[in-house]
């Protein structure tokens, strides 16, 4: 497959590498198209899978009771997974709110404070963050987090706060290096001439470089929340897992991917239908926000070229 | 870029070269390993010297150290063993997943066509557990009922210390749940805001952390970090389970597709003897199969 067109038109023509050379060539970039193609047809293939096997769910219970059901009890026949999407939703804000200040705090930190010798060191911790395996921010979570926030709650520990202190730690990688990718991409001239004119370093970070980084730092964020909104493992060790509108943060809850996880192994028939009908939910999240990052990344390139 | 590639006779040759094998070798490793999982997926189950054993998770530790001291007499032979609650061990039995299911409940009715074959191994208690500093050390069924339905919230209510009750329940997947459930529960259904922990370890582990918490665990995994609370009068003991004194109890079970055979056949054989009866499932906190008539 590798050998005809290129290898005639070799022979033919001007010869500039050895034939053997041509085919490893050839070779190679077929070899990485298909790398590539891999990646694609994956998330093709999922993406068949999860629809074929959930889309059934619309039907057999009607896409209203299951997208605004207010009760998912599957050993009753009742399969509303609004609990389970409210579930995700506060525990993807409250991280995003804990952790948004601290991740881009520290993008500001890293591109505008620190020496380089603070930066080779703050920024690999950082960095390692994102390496931690998610089962451990949740054995953490629960060994010592919980009891700290039910000492201070007065109940278990279980629930939406002790999701969102590890969510906001696990998401701040991710926010973190892209914000600080958007302000150090700040053309130099900006920040100079904001100095030039006597502003402070303060003044120079949030009225001149947050703004400019501000198309940035919103990807950054839109990037947190898929993070935060996909994140299974860590969050099913603290939430609880209680599949209801609970009456505080502190209080059992469960989102969409924990619930996914702990009914997985016995579901059969119409409850695996449903679990698969709660992937693509999760799945059109996901899409949005990336198509939301690409939206806002071409919206950038339209206002500096319209510069 | 032309210059290049015309000089490939020289030291670069010798990178290129290797970065090109490196490439087939690491496309040959995603072939290799694309088709020893499909291989894998396709018959787990029928390795002769290996079987799978998975399961309740209450049941966990007594399968896998029996099955370590299977392999250590038939070196040849292994038992895998997993724990994914009794649900699931039903499910891949019945699927041909794995060999045994082990269950810490009966069949539900939709289960019971499956034509899965029972083989009792051992009987359990169902202990329910306070924090070792709550003053509440007795029960009645129906004060245990009305708790895990959600009816009583605060521990005053039962003459303990003003604190709210927290209720720790099982996954639905648990056997231990579902046995709990029949036995106690009835048609009462569980208070949902429960918290639901995917394990027994879990439930013992936050119990004996949390003053106001209350869950239940197989009597196998009582320990001192918590306290289990006597059931109308009755302590939860072994004896207690002979003598049917102790009222939250049930079987735990191995589920095999038909009457078990082969390596399945002696692992079961190799479980009830009292080479096992008499050790592990004692030590574990659960009362022989032959411990006897009651």
């Amino acid at each position: 497959m590798a050998e005809a067109p290129g290898a005639q038109a070799g022979s033919g023509t001007l010869q500039l590498v050895s034939r053997r050379t041509h085919l490893k060539e050839l070779a190679l970039k077929n070899l990485f198209l298909l790398c590539a193609g891999v990646a694609v047809a994956g998330v093709v293939l999922i993406f068949a899978f999860v629809g074929v096997r959930g889309w059934p769910i619309f039907a057999e219970v009607g896409p209203w009771a299951f997208l605004a059901g207010r009760e998912w009890n599957p050993t009753a026949g009742l399969y509303g997974i609004l609990p389970l999407i409210y579930g995700s939703v506060v525990v993807m804000l409250g991280a995003l709110v804990i952790g948004t200040p601290l991740a881009v705090g520290t993008a500001i930190f890293l591109s505008e404070i620190a020496t380089p010798r603070v930066r080779s060191i703050v920024r690999p911790a950082v960095e390692l963050l994102a390496g931690i395996p998610s089962v451990i921010y949740g054995f953490f979570g629960l060994i010592i987090l919980r009891p700290i926030v039910a000492d201070v709650t007065g109940g278990l520990g279980f629930g939406a706060v002790t999701a969102w202190l590890i969510l906001a730690i696990m998401i701040v990688p991710t926010i973190a290096a892209i914000s600080e990718d958007a302000l150090r991409s700040i053309p130099p001239g900006i920040r100079e001439a904001s100095y030039a004119m006597g502003a402070t370093q303060w003044q120079t970070i949030y009225k001149v470089l947050v703004p400019a980084a501000k198309i940035g730092i919103i990807d950054a964020i839109i990037l947190g929340m898929g993070r935060a909104i996909g994140e299974t493992m860590a969050v099913l060790m603290v939430v609880g897992n209680a599949p209801v509108f609970p009456e505080s943060v502190s209080e059992p809850i469960a989102t969409l991917t924990t619930q996914i996880v702990m009914d997985m192994p016995y579901a059969a028939g119409e409850h695996r239908t449903a679990l698969f009908g709660m992937g693509i939910i999760l799945f059109l999240v996901s899409m949005g926000l990336v198509a939301l990052v690409r939206l806002m990344s071409r919206f950038q390139t339209a206002m500096e070229s319209g510069r | 870029m032309f210059n290049r590639l015309v000089r490939p006779n020289t030291t670069q040759r010798g990178t290129r070269r290797r970065t090109f094998a490196g490439a087939v070798a690491l496309a040959s490793v995603v072939v290799v390993a694309a088709t020893t999982m499909s291989a894998g997926c396709a018959d787990n189950a029928a390795a002769e010297n290996e079987i799978v054993v998975t399961g309740s998770t209450t049941m966990l530790p007594i399968a896998e150290i029996a099955g370590e001291m299977f392999h250590d007499r038939y070196p040849d032979k292994k038992v895998l063993v997993s724990g994914l609650g009794s649900s699931a061990g039903i499910e891949t039995v019945a699927a041909g997943s794995s060999d045994i299911g082990t269950s810490s409940r009966e069949l539900k009715p939709a289960e019971e066509q499956l034509g899965l074959h029972d083989t009792p191994i051992a009987f359990d208690a169902i202990a329910v557990i306070v924090h070792p500093d709550n003053p509440i050390g007795e029960m009645t069924t129906d004060e245990v009922r009305a708790i895990f339905s959600g009816e009583i919230e605060n521990w005053s209510e039962l003459g303990g210390r003003d604190r709210e009750i927290g209720l720790v329940n099982r996954d639905e997947a648990s056997g231990t749940r579902e046995a709990f459930r029949n036995i106690v529960m009835g048609d009462i259904p569980f208070d949902r805001t429960a918290a639901v922990l995917p394990g027994t370890g879990q439930v013992r582990s936050v119990v004996s952390n949390a003053p106001g918490a209350i869950g239940y665990i197989s009597l196998g995994f009582v320990n001192d970090e918590v306290k289990a609370v006597t059931i109308d009068g009755v302590m939860p003991t072994a004896e207690a389970v002979v003598t049917g004194e102790y009222p939250v109890q049930r079987l735990l079970h191995f589920f095999t597709a038909g009457p078990p055979t082969g390596l399945a056949k002696e692992y079961i054989d190799f479980v009830l003897s009292t080479a096992v009866q008499d050790t592990i499932i004692q030590e574990a906190g659960f009362t022989p199969i032959t411990g006897g008539e009651r």
